[in-house]
């Protein structure tokens, strides 16, 4: 089902985050002289100051380290209200702002492994998917 | 580490401690506007007398003038500093009647201007210089977090990730919170002890905005709004002015009021990583670099802090400076609210004027009035007694700037 969302940042720095996104694969940005994952995307190193930057796939995995619960409606309307967002710390090292798949408040532990997934989802620019995160372990039907 | 310092101020030097104090402050009426603005929204008219930040600058110019015993020929600086537009410093002078030499354009929140009117009365581009902050986002009816950006103004984490509908400084805090929360297992409504400490100290303050009791049943039933920091976790919005006139202290003596010595500086910004150092480590290296070169530029150590005045944007956030800064042991802030420490009366009084929470969201000048007030020993119920040394922190999402401040000899 599609999710209408808020707009997204949109332009050349920010692009080929949703084109990978859109191959189901999530992207950051490695700068080619120190190594440094920066996120979100920056046109210069914000640790070495080199312009030489390539998007490349990372694991898609990572942890849990916070949580939070929208419950004022910032958007306005453009949320079903309350929602979630939960702070991962991606096994390359960065830290990715998301929402939830197929976890509840109950599940939220600090250090919970998690898998990115894609949403399918729309704002006034279109169509596009976007990452969210779910348990590592696949969820079993209950019995 | 993550930071530069002495990138927006004057690099600290020794050579400027207590050699400039502020000798006039002046504030206008927090809650009788800010009750103004809310009856005007409530009845659905127009705010007819709306504050213009102008207006609200003039009113709180004249008071500090007034305050320092200066008449309006001695101000030859002008420092402005309107966060959300506004005259420039040069407009602002020609309608209070300022023959101003220098005028400085400051940034809006207390990060920097003190240091850069020191440094402009060092370079003798004037000799007394009026630093004023206003801002009218209650009447503009000025909205927070959201859609509406200024890209090329607001930090990257503030509105990079509409799609997930994260947004809005109370959501960086809750983040931070949430992690420190699972980190030293604290209970959901620890915060309660920090929101009715700084309500406490408001109902001590004529002018503070909130003058209702807080009680913990107040607190755990209001409304939340990024959980798991409710409404009374997160600071005011409110029109209102501040002005500090300040001069060399040497000839501060003959005054109104006892001079308010500026003795210390520092600064360190997040260059890398923000959303982790923020989440995370809740700007530690930062708090500890800036912290320790407004020391020691003030030749004073922690031990010597008696009243310590912080940005709190949320409760939360004061965890991150009296931990950040060393004035707690790390999980133990909450404890020590629990115990009073860091109320009036307990070992180190903290926003004793209600801070931004409960007092008025005048983006740290409220603050530094409030140290003016300590340490002049005019601050009535909520005085500090004796007080001789007083901190204040800035730090917002990726910057912290602290000030350290001594009384002068009394007139």
């Amino acid at each position: 089902m599609t999710e209408r969302r808020p707009n997204r940042i949109l332009g050349p720095l920010h692009d080929p985050f949703w084109h990978h996104c859109d191959r189901e694969q999530l992207a950051l940005q490695r700068c080619m002289s120190c190594e440094h994952r920066p996120w979100p995307p920056v046109a210069t190193c914000e640790q070495c100051g080199s312009d030489s930057l390539r998007w490349e796939p990372v694991s898609g995995q990572g942890k849990l380290l916070s949580w939070c619960r929208f419950d004022h409606d910032y958007y306005l309307g453009a949320m079903p209200m309350p929602y979630w967002n939960i702070v991962v710390e991606l096994d390359e090292g960065p830290i990715f702002i998301s929402n939830p798949s197929q976890l509840d408040q109950s599940d939220f532990v600090a250090g919970l492994p998690l898998r990115v997934s894609f949403q399918q989802c729309e704002d006034e620019h279109g169509p596009f998917r976007l990452p969210v995160f779910g348990p590592l372990t696949p969820v079993t039907p209950q019995s | 580490m993550a930071y530069h310092p002495g990138q927006n101020i004057p690099i600290p030097e020794t050579r400027y401690r207590d050699r400039y104090a502020i000798v006039g402050v002046g504030e206008t009426d927090y809650r009788e506007d800010y009750r103004a603005a809310r009856e005007a929204a409530k009845s659905g008219v127009q705010h007819q007398n709306a504050n213009t930040v102008e207006a609200l600058a003039e009113r709180a110019f004249h008071r500090a003038l007034n305050d320092s015993g200066l008449g309006l020929s001695d101000i030859d600086g002008l420092g402005v500093s309107f966060l959300y537009g506004g005259y420039s410093a040069g407009e602002m002078a020609a309608q209070l009647g300022v023959a101003a030499r220098c005028t400085l354009a400051c940034s809006g929140v207390m990060a920097g201007p003190i240091p850069q009117a020191v440094s402009a009365l060092e370079r003798g581009e004037c000799h007394t210089i009026a630093l004023i902050y206003g801002v009218a986002s209650q009447s503009k009816g000025r909205r927070f977090g959201g859609q509406v950006h200024q890209e090329n103004l607001a930090p990257s984490s503030y509105y990079y990730h509409h799609p997930w509908g994260w947004s809005s400084q109370a959501a960086h805090w809750a983040l931070a919170w949430q992690h420190y929360r699972a980190q030293y297992d604290i209970d959901e409504h620890a915060l309660a002890a920090v929101s009715m400490q700084l309500r406490a100290h408001a109902l001590m303050t004529d002018h503070s905005i909130m003058h209702q009791p807080l009680t913990r049943e107040g607190y755990e039933k209001s409304r939340y709004i990024v959980w798991p920091l409710h409404l009374f976790d997160i600071c005011l919005v409110n029109d209102g002015a501040v002005c500090l006139i300040i001069r060399r202290s040497d000839q501060s003596r003959d005054l109104a009021k006892t001079p308010v010595l500026i003795s210390g500086w520092g600064e360190a910004t997040v260059t890398q990583d923000k959303m982790k150092n923020l989440v995370v480590h809740r700007m530690s290296d930062q708090f500890q670099a800036a912290g320790q070169q407004a020391l020691d530029m003030a030749g004073v150590t922690r031990d010597h802090i008696q009243h310590f005045e912080c940005y709190d944007a949320s409760s939360a956030h004061l965890v991150n400076h009296l931990e950040g800064h060393g004035f707690a042991a790390p999980g133990e802030t909450i404890a020590g609210y629990e115990r009073g420490e860091f109320g009036v009366g307990g070992r180190l009084p903290v926003n004793t004027a209600g801070g931004m929470l409960s007092g008025s969201y005048m983006h740290g000048w409220n603050h530094v009035a409030e140290i003016v007030h300590q340490l002049r020993h005019e601050a009535g119920a909520r005085q500090t007694p004796g007080v001789e040394t007083a901190m204040f922190s800035l730090a917002q999402t990726d910057q912290v700037h602290p000030l350290v401040f001594r009384r002068g000899e009394p007139t």
